[in-house]
């Protein structure tokens, strides 16, 4: 099968390495992972996320179609406001994990994960009916940059006109790059305060466009960074990938994201009656992270068991090693009597039982020393 | 990327990228090739076998570890474990650095060297093996 490619992909070619990535050529690391990685947590990288899907919904009734569809609240939006939300099944199972940005003027912005691009436009198509909106795929018209790091204000200062600090966290602005426009939305997948830049009127078949973004970057001294740091370092943040730590055959409840749910909005959601049920008679099994303790890391699909390497418990959804602790890490679920903090558990790592502990993880890293918070006290 | 890869002579080949050099003191120490280590990138962790720990050829002996895969160590030789490259469970980068060097992972003592040798590739042989799976 022919891979796919993003607007970035003519940089890929010239400087990473390449992967085939759900079907997508991306780099998975330029120069190294684990140096990517530290770039990010201690200064800025940048990352290509053209391939994530990205639609447009507009319309007088746009604002109760997206509230039907997600489960957090955009009725509280103000225009360039955004924030996160689950797309749900009837049954509560999860479709995608998104953000979305009202745009003013009965506009939102949705943005979802690469693997869903098709599932999850048709999925809002087929939930529009008796909504006065029209939906639009967006993804392959516009170029999508994480900038990312405790430098990323900074350097994206350099090449921007407007003053990009005064952008709230999860709010989206219009910016000029290089006399090109764009939207900076305060968010990203890392942990790390930074941006998702959009380039805007860049067609995938002819990005000249993202790629002068992407070298304007690279020349304010952001360090390019595959898709092997972008993993390391949501894990370490604690975030979720859908298809391995959530999906259709978890609820939002077991996945910890009850604070993304909002069961008293007016209309409710797709999803609600299956969650409120669940809800009622209890999660049985829930998502946790575990630290470590002997040597070795652990990985999606190993084991976890108790303490005393008897019981099955459950099995590793995602996890590695944490270039900033120094140490394995991973996310996992197991049955709710297991998942308090300090909890011993075993990992069974190849043929070995190593030891591990429950641990707070979102994220994984002392907040005051890494992470957003840090940057905006 | 094109890459080269360091490939001494004197060394014994495997398909699965590792190395097997015969000491003089007739224990055989064996390792993995600079062209494993860089796929692999960034070591973080080893796998060692124990001390004792008796192999057969191309069974797996241990494991390495980058920030994204797993990969086995098949073992290049049968023969029992003499002694292993602790080193690497504090410095797993030596691999990175010199695979060939202080990145060895363990030395054992054969129990058919001779016949173990003709399944291996030379230096020439493994280098076109390399530049076929590098394309």
């Amino acid at each position: 099968m022919k891979l796919m490619k993003t607007h970035i992909y003519a940089y890929h070619e010239g400087h990473g390495n390449i992967v085939d990535f759900g079907g997508w050529a991306m780099p998975v690391w330029y120069e190294g992972i684990i140096a990517e990685h530290h770039a990010v947590r201690n200064g800025v990288g940048i990352f290509d996320t053209s391939h994530m899907g990205r639609a447009m919904a507009k319309g007088p009734d746009v604002e109760k179609f997206v509230n039907w569809v997600v489960t957090n609240d955009v009725s509280r939006l103000e225009p360039t406001q955004g924030l996160y939300a689950l797309f749900l099944r009837p049954n509560a199972g999860i479709v995608d994990d998104l953000i979305t940005y009202n745009m003013g003027d009965d506009e939102f912005f949705i943005v979802y994960n690469a693997a869903n691009r098709k599932k999850d436009f048709d999925w809002l198509k087929e939930n529009s009916g008796g909504f006065d909106v029209e939906l639009t795929d967006v993804s392959d018209v516009m170029a999508m940059i994480a900038v990312q790091g405790p430098g990323a204000v900074e350097t994206l200062q350099k090449i921007t006109e407007e003053d990009v600090s005064e952008v709230e966290r999860f709010s989206i602005a219009k910016i000029t790059i290089s006399g090109l426009k764009c939207m900076a939305a305060r968010t990203g997948y890392t942990g790390e305060d930074g941006f998702e830049v959009f380039v805007l009127d860049s067609p995938v078949e002819d990005p000249w466009k993202a790629l002068k973004v992407w070298d304007a970057l690279v020349e304010a001294g952001a360090v390019p960074c595959g898709l092997g740091a972008r993993d390391s370092l949501r894990m370490e943040a604690g975030l979720n990938l859908y298809g391995s730590d959530i999906g259709e055959t978890t609820n939002p409840l077991e996945a910890r994201l009850r604070w993304a749910v909002k069961f008293k909005k007016e209309g409710g959601f797709i999803g609600i009656e299956a969650l409120r049920k669940a809800r009622e008679d209890g999660i049985k099994r829930s998502q946790v992270g575990i630290q470590m303790v002997g040597r070795g890391l652990p990985r999606a699909h190993y084991e976890i068991l108790d303490g005393e390497g008897e019981k099955v418990l459950g099995e590793v959804t995602s996890g590695g090693f944490a270039p900033t602790l120094g140490y394995g890490i991973a996310i996992g679920y197991v049955p709710v009597e297991y998942r308090k903090v300090g909890t011993p558990v075993m990992i069974r790592i190849r043929k070995r039982l190593v030891e591990g502990k429950i641990v707070k993880s979102h994220p994984f890293y002392d907040d005051s020393v890494y992470g957003w918070k840090r940057v905006r006290t | 990327m094109s890459e080269e890869y360091n490939i001494p002579e004197g060394l014994l080949y495997t398909e699965e990228h590792e190395w097997a050099r015969l000491e003089s003191d007739g224990t055989v120490t064996v390792g993995v090739t600079d062209y494993a280590q860089k796929q692999l990138h960034d070591i973080v962790y080893v796998e060692l076998p124990g001390v004792g720990d008796d192999a057969e050829l191309m069974s797996v002996i241990g494991a390495l570890e980058s920030v994204k895969a797993v990969s086995d160590m098949n073992c290049p030789v049968g023969g029992s474990v003499t002694e292993v490259n602790e080193e690497l469970l504090d410095s797993p980068e030596f691999i990175n650095e010199s695979p060939y060097g202080e990145g060895w992972i363990a030395k054992l003592k054969p129990s058919d060297w001779e016949g173990d040798k003709v399944h291996l590739m030379d230096a020439g042989a493994y280098g076109k093996h390399v530049a076929e799976a590098a394309h």
